[in-house]
């Protein structure tokens, strides 16, 4: 374990918050003019998901924890516990919904990614920013009197809404960005 | 939103003027660093010149010549600073001076403005007189909650007051309370983290809060009193300043000070600002001797505050981050 200043942090590390290991959501500088610099934080709890915020002293020492970084592939998923495998050990893992951040609804048999684990746990993931998915319904749209380039929702293989361009057809493959659940592209 | 500002100061009789972006001395905050540039003439002549961190003196001058009530939206500067979703390095910067005034006339101009402000960009809302951020309402309607730094201290962090002005029994609560303390912390920087984590988050929950009389005396590892207060008047109870900020929505939202006006004491502080500034290693430069003689001329009482224009832009426009509200905030110009 090592330690470094408040004034490195930076969204994505691991460190340890009141003795437990938390991810660094997001980290702010802040320099209220009046007084030292502070770095304002949100910290998640890896092992149970809670969100916390603190601010420290741009000064103070934080410890940062050692996490592995593996890719792994997605098996199925059982109620709230996604199971995913090792492609060269063949080691399965267990993955809790909250890793996912709300970005489960994207997942597709044997996709990749990459994980982070600590202590035995996967406690991170990367999620692709983008992934392609296949529209499995879709309304012929008609495009009317718009002024602006209009869009219709369409269902995605894995139960995802998106809202694409009229042009797009059932059966064909579309480019969501996970971040904000928008249409890209053609796939 | 500016033009909005414009017309309600007006309207309230403070005159609009324009102050100078280059300078040779900038204001003497420790803890802010400038950008240094340099004036040349046509004969190889150079003098250092810098861009003003906030337009306070400027400001003051002209108080103490006679102005009246002023105002100016000007663009201010901060270097050396982290990337922040509520800082940007240049900031369209709102100063106001009430005088003869104090802190509370500038609070009771803060409060029309806001609303005045509202009824402009969202009439329909003006009826309730809240204002919705963030997927939160809040009410603007004055007179807005005040609670002093004293009660906060007590209320969110039961600390009582004593405790919080002495260096070394706060030291000991903030170890207790889990607070990284070193043989190297301030004063000021654990008292700004009990600030900062158990207060400020607490505050402007439903509409703004006034948070009022800030400690007096700020000490520096060199026991020199320096900074937050280094341009506010005592109050009655002279261990506090009188000095309030406003924060709604966790976003502070203004600084506002009843001035100092002795010369005496503002050239006393100064000082102390300026060998701060040396000891933390931010750019140095010499006092603003014009703004100290100017005092001398006598200025009136006066309440006077800093608004981040941009902020106010987010907060009503209900984006997250200020760089929202830019057309060329600094990461997309410089990476």
């Amino acid at each position: 374990m090592s330690s470094i200043k408040a004034n490195q942090l930076k969204g994505g590390m691991f460190i340890l918050y009141k003795d437990a290991p938390h991810e660094v959501i997001k980290c702010e500088f802040y320099f209220p003019g009046k007084g030292s610099a502070f770095a304002r934080t949100r910290l998640k709890n890896v092992k149970t998901g809670n969100v916390y915020e603190y601010t420290y002293k741009s000064s103070e020492s934080v410890e940062t924890v050692e996490v592995e970084t593996l890719e792994l592939q997605y098996l199925y998923a059982d109620g709230d516990t996604y199971y995913f495998m090792n492609p060269r050990t063949y080691d399965q893992f267990e993955v809790k919904e909250w890793v996912f951040d709300g970005k489960q609804k994207y997942l597709l048999p044997e996709m990749k990614m990459f994980f982070n684990q600590y202590e035995g746990e996967i406690i991170g993931v990367r999620f692709p920013p983008k992934v392609s998915l296949r529209v499995t319904e879709a309304q012929d749209a008609v495009a009317g009197n718009t002024v602006n380039a209009a869009k219709k929702p369409v269902m995605t293989e894995t139960g995802v809404e998106v809202f694409v361009p009229l042009f797009v057809k059932a059966n064909e493959t579309i480019i969501v960005d996970t971040a904000t659940n928008e249409y890209v592209s053609r796939g | 939103m500016i033009d909005g500002i414009r017309a309600y100061f007006k309207r309230k009789g403070f005159h609009e003027v324009e102050v100078p972006l280059l300078l040779p001395t900038p204001s003497t905050e420790p803890f802010l660093e400038v950008f240094k540039t340099e004036l040349k003439d046509d004969q190889g002549e150079r003098w250092d010149g810098f861009l003003p961190s906030s337009p306070e003196f400027a400001l003051k001058k002209l108080l103490s010549a006679g102005s009246g009530s002023v105002f100016t939206i000007t663009k201010s500067f901060r270097n050396g600073e982290g990337r922040s979703s509520r800082h940007n390095p240049e900031f369209t910067i709102l100063e106001w001076y009430h005088t003869p005034g104090d802190y509370w006339s500038v609070a009771e101009d803060f409060q029309g403005l806001m609303l005045d402000i509202l009824y402009r960009v969202s009439p329909c809302k003006v009826q309730g007189k809240t204002l919705g951020y963030q997927g939160k309402e809040y009410s603007l309607k004055a007179p807005w909650e005040r609670i002093s730094v004293a009660e906060a201290f007590a209320k969110y962090a039961g600390v009582d007051t004593e405790t919080m002005l002495d260096e070394e029994k706060l030291k000991e609560v903030g170890k207790s309370k889990g607070y990284q303390v070193t043989d190297k912390t301030t004063w000021e920087e654990i008292w700004n983290q009990i600030m900062a984590n158990e207060i400020e988050p607490k505050l402007g929950q439903k509409g703004p809060t006034i948070i009022y009389d800030y400690p007096a005396v700020v000490k520096t590892m060199a026991g020199e009193p320096v900074g937050q207060a280094a341009l506010a008047r005592k109050a009655k109870d002279p261990r506090f300043a009188e000095r309030w900020e406003v924060f709604m929505g966790g976003i502070e939202l203004g600084n506002c000070f009843s001035e100092l006006t002795d010369w005496r004491e503002q050239e006393a502080r100064c000082k102390v600002d300026l060998l701060e500034r040396k000891r933390l290693g931010k750019t140095e430069y010499p006092m603003d001797t014009d703004f100290i003689d100017a005092l001398k001329l006598g200025m009136p009482p006066t309440g006077g505050i800093a608004v981040g224009v941009d902020r106010l832009v987010a907060l009503f426009a209900d984006t997250p981050t200020i760089a929202e509200t830019l057309f060329f905030p600094v990461e997309e110009m410089f990476g």
